[in-house]
C-alpha cells in the first residue's frame, strides 16, 4: 500500500512535468497540445543516439535531445500550427494529433520498433521509501518539476509572460502595444518543446523505453493531471500530476490487485477525470474561463 | 424566332447526350469498382469487405464530427462494443447473425448515449480528451473483461452457413453500408439533418430557433454509435475472432484522421477515403516487397508502421491545402454528374 503510494508520486512527477507544458501552451494558445509527448520521445531518440549510439558523453547526448525538441517546436510551430491559426480548434486538435503519431511512425522508421535502455543521469541503487525503491533518478524528476512549476508560474508574472498572455486575450490590441504575435507564438512553442524535451530525457531511463513511450502511456494521464489542475495552473499542474499518479497506482492496488479488473490504471484515470469535469470543471486552482 | 428554336433543340439534344454520358459513366464507375469483387476471388472479396467496414466506421464519425459537430477520439470504443457483443452472442448464445448484429448495433448505441451524455456537460477540447480516455478505458478494462470477451485470447465469431463464402459476406457488408449510406443522406436532406447544421454553428442559436439541442445531440452520438457498432459486429464475423488488440487507440485516431481527409460532410469522400486507408495496410506490404529495389530501412516491422504515417501526411497536406479533403477534390466532378453545375 505505502509502496503504491510512493510509485505513484514519482510516476506522477512525469505527469506533472508534461502537464506543464500542456498548461504552458493552453495558457497562451488556447489549443491542446496532443504533441507534447512526442518533443519527449523525440529528445529520448536523439540522446540516445548520441549517448549510446555514437558514445559521446552525457551532456553532449543532453544538449543535442533538448535542441532537436526544440528544433521539432518550431518546426511544427511554423509549418503546421501557424498555417491553421484561423481554423477551429478541433481542427488544430486534430492536426496535433497527426502530429504525435507522424512523429512516432519517423521514429520507428529510423530506429525500428524496438525497446531500448538509456544509462540514468546518476547510477547506483534506488533509494527505500515506503517501502518502494525509488531510483535516483526519479528524485531527480520530481526535484526538475518542482523547479520548473515554479520557474513557468514565476515567467507568467515577467514582462515577458505578461506579453504572451495579452496576445493570447487579444491578440490585436496586444499587436497594437507591440507585442508581435508570431513571436509569442514561436517562444511558446520553443519552450513548451524544451520541457517536453526534459520530460523525456529524465523519464526515459527510468525504464526501458519504446517508440511512442510518452505518447502511447504518458498523455492522457498528463491531460488529466492539467485538467485537475485547473488547466491554467502550473502549481496545479504540479499537484494534479502528483495525485494522477497516487490515484493511478491506488486504482491498481484496490481494484487490480484486490478485485482483479483487467485495466485498473487507466480506469482510475477516466474516473477522476470525470469526477473533475462533472463536478468542478474549473479544477483544483483554475480561475474561470 | 427559327434560330431560337435550333438553338433550344441543340441545347435539349445536348442535355439529353449529356444525361446519357453521365449514367454511362456512373454505371462504369460501379463496374468499375465491382470488378474485383467479380474477378479477384476470395482475395479481393475479403478486401471489399474491410473497406465497406471502414467506410461505414468512416460515415459514423462523419455522422458525429460532420454532421453534429461533436468530436470522438475514442471510437474504437463503440465498434469494439459491437464486435465483442456480437462475437459473444454468435459464440456463447449461438444466436442468429442477423440478431447478434442488432445486438451490436444496440451496444454500440447504448455505449455512444452514454458517451453522449457526457458530452451534454462537457464539451469542445475537453469532450475530445474525454472521449480519449473513454477509449483507452473501454480497451484495457472492458475488453479485457474475461466473461465478456474471452480476455486476451479474444471472442470467436464463427459466420454462419448463408454468408460463410467470402463472397457472401462482401456482399453482406455492401449492403450494410449502402443502408447506412441511405440513413445518412436521409438524415441530411430532412428537418434532422437542419437542425443538426444549426447546433454544430452555434447551440445558444439552434435553441433561440426552437431546436432540441439536447435531444439532437444526444440522437447524433447514438446514431453514431449505431453505425459504429454495426461495423463492428461485421468486423467480428469478417476476421471471425475478435481481440482487445484489434482496438487500440491510435486505430480510432486513424480513423477520424481518415474522415476528415475524405472530406467532413462528403459522402462520397468519406468512403473513398476509409476504403483507401482499408486497403492500404494489406496492399502495401505486398506492393513495397514485389518491388525490384528495397531500400534498406524496409522491413516487415515499417511496414506495420508506413500505412499510419501516409494517413498523416495526407492529413497534414490536406488540413494546409483544402480543408475540404477528397469531397473538396472531387466536387466538380460529383456536381457535373448529379447536373447540379449547369444552368437549367
Amino acid at each position: 500500500m505505502g509502496a503504491f503510494l510512493a510509485l505513484g508520486l514519482f510516476q506522477g512527477a512525469v505527469y506533472g512535468l508534461l502537464a506543464v507544458g500542456i498548461v504552458l501552451v493552453y495558457k497562451a494558445k488556447r489549443v491542446f497540445n496532443f504533441a507534447q509527448g512526442e518533443f519527449g520521445g523525440v529528445a529520448a531518440f536523439t540522446a540516445f543516439a548520441i549517448v549510446v549510439g555514437a558514445g559521446l558523453p552525457y551532456w553532449v547526448g543532453v544538449v543535442g535531445g533538448l535542441a532537436a525538441a526544440v528544433l521539432m517546436g518550431l518546426v511544427v510551430e511554423r509549418v503546421i500550427v501557424r498555417p491553421l491559426e484561423s481554423s477551429s480548434r478541433t481542427i488544430m486538435l486534430v492536426a496535433l494529433v497527426g502530429v504525435a503519431l507522424f512523429t512516432i511512425a519517423i521514429i520507428v522508421l529510423l530506429g525500428q520498433p524496438i525497446p531500448r535502455v538509456m544509462p540514468p543521469l546518476i547510477a547506483g541503487g534506488g533509494v527505500n521509501i515506503l517501502g518502494a525503491g525509488i531510483l535516483p533518478q526519479q528524485l531527480i524528476l520530481m526535484a526538475v518539476l518542482a523547479v520548473l512549476a515554479g520557474a513557468m508560474a514565476w515567467f507568467f508574472k515577467t514582462d515577458l509572460g505578461l506579453a504572451v498572455l495579452a496576445s493570447s486575450q487579444d491578440t490585436r490590441a496586444a499587436q497594437v502595444v507591440g507585442i508581435s504575435p508570431v513571436a509569442v507564438s514561436r517562444l511558446v512553442w520553443g519552450m513548451a518543446a524544451l520541457l517536453g524535451g526534459i520530460a523525456g530525457l529524465l523519464y526515459a531511463p527510468v525504464g526501458i523505453f519504446t517508440p511512442g513511450f510518452m505518447t502511447l502511456t504518458m498523455l492522457v494521464p498528463a491531460f488529466a493531471a492539467a485538467v485537475l489542475g485547473g488547466m491554467t495552473s502550473l502549481p496545479g499542474a504540479f499537484i494534479g500530476g502528483l495525485a494522477i499518479g497516487v490515484v493511478q497506482n491506488l486504482g491498481i492496488y484496490y481494484l487490480g490487485q484486490q478485485l482483479k479488473v483487467p485495466g485498473a490504471a487507466e480506469l482510475g484515470v477516466f474516473a477522476l477525470l470525470m469526477l473533475v469535469l462533472l463536478i468542478r470543471p474549473q479544477g483544483l486552482l483554475g480561475k474561470e474561463a | 424566332m427559327a434560330t431560337a428554336t435550333m438553338v433550344m433543340g441543340r441545347i435539349k439534344v445536348q442535355r439529353r447526350f449529356g444525361l446519357a454520358l453521365r449514367v454511362t459513366i456512373v454505371i462504369a464507375l460501379l463496374a468499375l469498382a465491382a470488378l474485383p469483387l467479380v474477378l479477384g476471388g476470395d482475395v479481393w472479396a475479403q478486401r471489399i469487405s474491410r473497406a465497406a467496414i471502414y467506410a461505414i466506421i468512416g460515415l459514423s464519425i462523419n455522422t458525429l464530427t460532420g454532421h453534429a459537430g461533436q468530436i470522438s477520439l475514442g471510437h474504437q470504443a463503440f465498434v469494439g462494443i459491437g464486435a465483442f457483443a456480437a462475437a459473444f452472442l454468435a459464440s456463447r448464445l449461438g444466436a442468429p447473425l442477423g440478431f447478434g448484429l442488432a445486438a451490436a448495433a444496440v451496444a454500440g448505441a447504448l455505449t455512444a448515449a452514454f458517451v453522449g451524455m457526457v458530452a451534454l456537460r462537457v464539451t469542445g477540447l475537453y469532450l475530445a480528451l474525454v472521449t480519449l480516455a473513454f477509449g483507452l478505458t473501454a480497451e484495457t478494462t472492458i475488453f479485457n473483461w474475461r466473461e465478456f470477451t474471452g480476455g486476451g485470447a479474444g471472442a470467436f465469431a464463427p459466420r454462419p452457413a448463408a454468408v460463410s463464402g467470402d463472397h457472401a459476406f462482401a456482399l453482406l457488408c455492401l449492403g450494410v453500408l449502402g443502408l447506412v449510406l441511405y440513413i445518412d443522406w436521409r438524415l441530411v436532406s430532412t428537418k434532422a439533418g437542419r437542425a443538426l447544421a444549426a447546433v454544430r454553428n452555434n447551440e445558444q442559436i439552434a435553441s433561440t430557433l426552437g431546436v432540441n439541442v439536447t435531444g439532437y445531440k444526444l440522437a447524433a452520438f447514438s446514431l453514431s454509435g449505431l453505425a459504429a457498432g454495426l461495423a463492428g459486429g461485421l468486423f467480428a464475423h469478417w476476421n471471425q475472432i475478435v481481440q482487445a488488440m484489434d482496438f487500440e487507440f491510435q486505430v480510432a485516431l486513424v480513423w477520424v484522421l481518415m474522415t476528415v481527409v475524405g472530406g467532413l460532410r462528403s459522402r462520397l469522400g468519406v468512403v473513398l477515403a476509409s476504403a483507401f486507408f482499408a486497403l492500404l495496410p494489406l496492399t502495401l506490404p505486398n506492393f513495397l516487397s514485389s518491388l525490384p529495389w528495397q531500400p534498406s530501412f524496409l522491413n516487415e516491422a515499417v511496414y506495420h508502421v508506413l500505412p499510419p504515417f501516409i494517413v498523416v501526411v495526407m492529413l497534414l497536406i490536406v488540413l494546409r491545402f483544402f480543408p475540404g479533403g477528397f469531397g473538396q477534390l472531387l466536387s466538380p466532378v460529383t456536381r457535373w454528374i448529379s447536373g447540379k453545375g449547369e444552368k437549367s
